[in-house]
């Protein structure tokens, strides 16, 4: 399948902050996620897609065109800017429209494909309030909508679900589903894995500027496997309940907090430390107070995956 | 069939963005401060009547000092500076830059639409304030021909600063951050000191070139309070007045639209 989006050596710098290095790409039909931490190049990435910023160094291309200074081209992009930024003196009605006449599209299709955009993100009864006014769900929502109602073929979105609630987030992650279905190419940015995950199996880990993995989810979950688990235990009785790992071979390292109350375990296989712990707790008669894994996040990960 | 026109091209985008900002300048907030801003001389029109009664030379007078002091050197220098810089600074502040470029438009059409819709705002608001104030200190010749004249004259001389002076904080805007605080040393600083300096240097300024369309009327002889800010030093004639103000709009919008094709607008994540 030939690539929808390329990147080829793709190097872009802040003055002296480096933003991306280095970054070779290729993006197919389908949905992909592009998964990093804050400040990891992700955006970047987007701008650099979108054509809102150009390359210092390399090339990124569109279906074979150059997205930078390339106006036509966006007549089938459609860009979900990740900051919660709108004309706000307009009600939803107008934003949409007003933004589908920047399209070309006469007044007539534009308000049918307006209400068609908001028909798919549920905001029909709220078209005509201001949009200062809306939650910030449904300010999410239209930001969407203003990405999806001119029908593109590439659908680019930057951090799409944050600041959604469970049920925004789930109602959010059909729609884009429901978009990919109909063959078309949606790139997804974000920094939380189960997000990514529920939305597809082909992602592209990005730190630091640099693409540090792509593959599909269980490729990355592997790569996440490899890394040491810590697990941080706070007990009645620390010492006592580490005696009952000294003998569990998923255990690779026990260490003691100074608080005297903390047991830190670092494991290869969490869910079986896990499976375990429940009756090593109850066999060493403890109070447990609280059990946290500090690098149980992606920060943790991408530092571990980049050597730090 | 989809009923799509290609707005790729500099003059189609130039149209919808016209179109849609023209709309959205009337929605905002902004819009209506300044027009409210602008019934001072309408206010100022209506106790001129009164305590005048209509004395025809008098009147005269007392409008061109309104229009010089107000509209001139105040009122269009004002407007010209926040709606001129707003063209490109509101968007990067309100971060709402990517809803345009991600739209199948030429850039160059994105400023020249903003710039015309926003100068169609100011221009309605300057026209009907002028006409407001105008037309009541006048109540009593409104049969008069060149009343009407005079009052075009005026609107037109008034037309070509907004045009002016949009332009070029429209270009202060796209290259600069903090374009309003320099426009507001260039409008009401340099403007205010450089058209009495001798010899050429007043014609640096664009006041100078305004000041020389319209004509000099002060009260009392020319001792009044506000003659200074009527006076002018060595006009220039009336027809290179225009074609200068002209050059200009056209040459710092250009400059602007260049600058926005050129620069990326990067904004903090």
């Amino acid at each position: 399948m030939s690539a929808v989006i390329r990147a080829e050596s793709l190097s872009k710098w802040y003055g002296n902050v480096l933003g991306l290095s280095d970054v070779s790409l290729e993006i197919e039909n389908g949905i992909t996620g592009l998964l990093g931490p804050n400040g990891a190049g992700k955006s970047t990435f987007m701008k650099l897609v979108t054509g809102q910023m150009k390359p210092n160094i390399g090339s990124v291309t569109v279906r074979g065109r150059r997205a930078w200074n390339d106006p036509s081209l966006f007549a089938s992009i459609g860009f979900c800017p990740e900051a919660d930024a709108f004309y706000e003196d307009v009600t939803g009605w107008e934003f949409l429209t007003g933004l589908l006449r920047l399209h070309g599209y006469s007044r007539t299709e534009g308000a049918e494909r307006a209400a068609g955009a908001l028909d798919i993100v549920d905001l029909v009864k709220d078209k005509d309030r201001l949009i200062r006014g809306y939650s910030r769900g449904m300010r999410q929502r239209v930001k969407f909508a203003q990405a999806i109602a001119h029908d593109p073929d590439v659908l680019i979105l930057d951090e799409p679900l944050s600041g959604l609630d469970p049920l925004g987030k789930r109602k959010l992650i059909k729609l884009i589903k429901d978009f990919r279905s109909e063959g078309r190419t949606v790139l997804v940015s974000s920094h939380v894995l189960p997000e990514i995950e529920a939305l597809t199996s082909r992602v592209v880990l990005i730190h630091q500027g640099k693409i540090l993995a792509q593959g599909d989810i269980p490729y990355i979950r592997e790569l996440i496997e490899t890394h040491p688990h810590v697990i941080s235990i706070r007990s009645s009785d620390p010492r006592r309940l580490a005696a009952g790992f000294v003998s569990d071979d998923s255990i690779q390292k026990m260490t003691f907090g100074a608080d005297g109350r903390t047991l830190v375990v670092e494991t290869h296989r969490r869910d079986s430390f896990f499976g375990r712990l429940t009756d090593a707790v109850l066999e060493a008669g403890v109070e447990v107070d609280e059990i946290t894994s500090p690098d149980d996040n992606l920060q943790a990960v991408f530092d571990y995956l980049v050597g730090k | 069939m989809t009923e799509k026109r290609n707005v790729a091209a500099f003059g189609p985008s130039a149209g919808e963005v016209f179109a849609f900002f023209f709309f959205l300048g009337r929605k905002g907030g902004k819009a209506r401060v300044f027009a409210l801003l602008g019934l001072v001389p309408v206010v100022l029109a209506v106790v001129v009547r009164i305590v005048l009664h209509g004395r025809a030379e008098d009147v005269m007078a007392v409008f061109t000092e309104i229009l010089m002091v107000f509209f001139l050197q105040f009122y269009i220098v004002l407007l010209s500076l926040f709606y001129g810089t707003s063209i490109v600074a509101e968007e990067i502040e309100g971060r709402t830059l990517a809803y345009l470029i991600t739209r199948p438009l030429a850039k160059p059409g994105i400023i020249v639409g903003k710039f015309g819709a926003y100068a169609l705002l100011m221009a309605l608001m300057v026209t009907v304030n002028l006409a407001l104030s105008y037309f009541i200190m006048n109540g009593t010749r409104l049969g008069e021909a060149s009343l009407y004249l005079t009052f075009l004259r005026y609107a037109g001389v008034l037309g070509l600063g907004i045009l002016a002076y949009t332009a070029f904080f429209a270009f202060l805007g796209a290259v600069l951050k903090r374009a309003i605080l320099v426009g507001l040393v260039f409008g009401f600083g340099w403007e205010s000191v450089i058209q009495y300096f001798p010899g050429s240097t007043q014609k640096f300024s664009l006041v100078h070139y305004l000041k020389s369309l319209l004509p000099y009327q002060p009260r009392g002889g020319g001792a009044g309070p506000l003659t200074i800010l009527l006076f002018r030093l060595e006009p220039t004639s009336p027809a290179a007045s225009v074609l200068i103000l002209a050059a200009v709009a056209a040459a710092f919008l250009a400059l602007a639209c260049l600058v926005f094709r050129l620069k990326e607008y990067l904004f903090e994540e």
